[in-house]
């Protein structure tokens, strides 16, 4: 795999700093509404959604408590004998009879949050809605519906703000779209 | 879990992988949809989706074919979509199979399971033998349904 290269691997910028934190002060602004009166139990699902969720739990004005969820993905494995997903970080605390938003970065084929949706409401919450500050819907395998959406973006391989290519680019601040070249010459 | 005893092409195989892994019920051609009809009424020309997804009510056709054919294929759900325009189906081009391919990290194998390449019983698919594909073509002929949960 050839260096990482923070800067030149990146072919353009999607969204910048500044529209990201527009755009994520909104969805606060959204969900701070819906839930007036309330509290809030946010699970962000591991790892790209973590500086979303950093911003957004802070531009939400009503009581919010976090957790943290990591659920294995197909490329990983490979070596996995069950061939089936896992959850690999479980939440922390019970959700049952609570408002629940899972927080994600991007959603596209939803088969991933299909998985979640369906373990978490085994769980009994009192509600569970999506907040995904990007949707990329072209690449939709099962119809997920999505609440709090951020920006609809096209069909291409994007990185910065958490989102990564081979665990490399999410300290990047903006989101962007990857060089093909990057990925094509590995 | 039950695997259906063929696929047509390794992309379709690989793809069944991926939703076994998110545990997401599948079927493999488990309707064949007549879009042509002779002055007979006899059914010239039929169209199978590749898969269909139960619990979305959802079909899907993967295609990582050449240009020419997927002229082809797209006029066949064009078919379709007029004839039943409440069957809901979504066309899974070859870039869209590589994008998946590279969210999941395994471009390599793009290679091998997109075109003629990974057709079954091509004769460059035969040697790989890494790839869980049967070993004689199965091109057209419907496969025995397999319920994924």
């Amino acid at each position: 795999m050839r260096p990482t290269d923070l800067v030149n691997d990146v072919d353009e910028v999607l969204f910048t700093r500044e529209q990201i934190a527009q755009k994520v002060a909104e969805l606060g602004a959204q969900l701070s509404k819906d839930y007036a009166g309330r509290a809030l139990t946010l699970v962000s699902v591991l790892k790209g959604s973590l500086p979303f969720m950093a911003d957004l739990m802070r531009s939400i004005t009503v009581p919010v408590q976090i957790d943290l969820m990591e659920v294995s993905s197909y490329g990983g494995a490979v070596t996995e004998t069950s061939g089936l997903v896992r959850i690999l970080k479980d939440l922390s605390s019970p959700i049952e009879g609570k408002d629940v938003v899972i927080v994600e970065d991007i959603i596209d084929t939803g088969l991933t949050l299909n998985y979640l949706l369906r373990y978490l409401r085994g769980k009994n919450p009192r509600s569970i809605t999506i907040c995904a500050l990007l949707d990329k819907p072209a690449r939709r395998l099962v119809e997920i519906d999505i609440a709090y959406r951020g920006f609809e973006i096209p069909d291409r391989f994007v990185i910065g703000y958490g989102l990564d290519y081979a665990e490399f680019y999410r300290n990047l601040p903006f989101i962007g779209v990857l060089k093909p070249e990057v990925y094509s010459g590995d | 879990m039950t695997q259906p005893s063929r696929f047509a092409h390794a992309s379709e195989a690989e793809l069944a992988r991926i939703l076994d892994y998110y545990q997401v019920e599948w079927q493999y051609e488990p309707r064949s949809f007549p879009i042509l009809w002779n002055l007979d009424g006899a059914v010239v020309e039929s169209f199978a989706p590749d898969f269909y997804l139960p619990e979305m009510d959802l079909y899907l056709e993967l295609t990582t074919l050449r240009q020419s054919l997927v002229r082809k294929k797209n006029r066949k759900l064009r078919r379709l979509r007029e004839l039943y325009p409440m069957v809901r189906i979504k066309l899974f081009y070859g870039k869209d199979f590589r994008a998946l391919l590279l969210k999941y990290g395994r471009l390599d194998l793009a290679a091998s399971l997109s075109g003629i390449e990974g057709q079954v019983g091509s004769p460059i698919a035969a040697v790989r033998t890494e790839l869980p594909v049967p070993a004689t073509p199965v091109s057209g002929e419907l496969a025995v349904s397999g319920v994924q949960v």
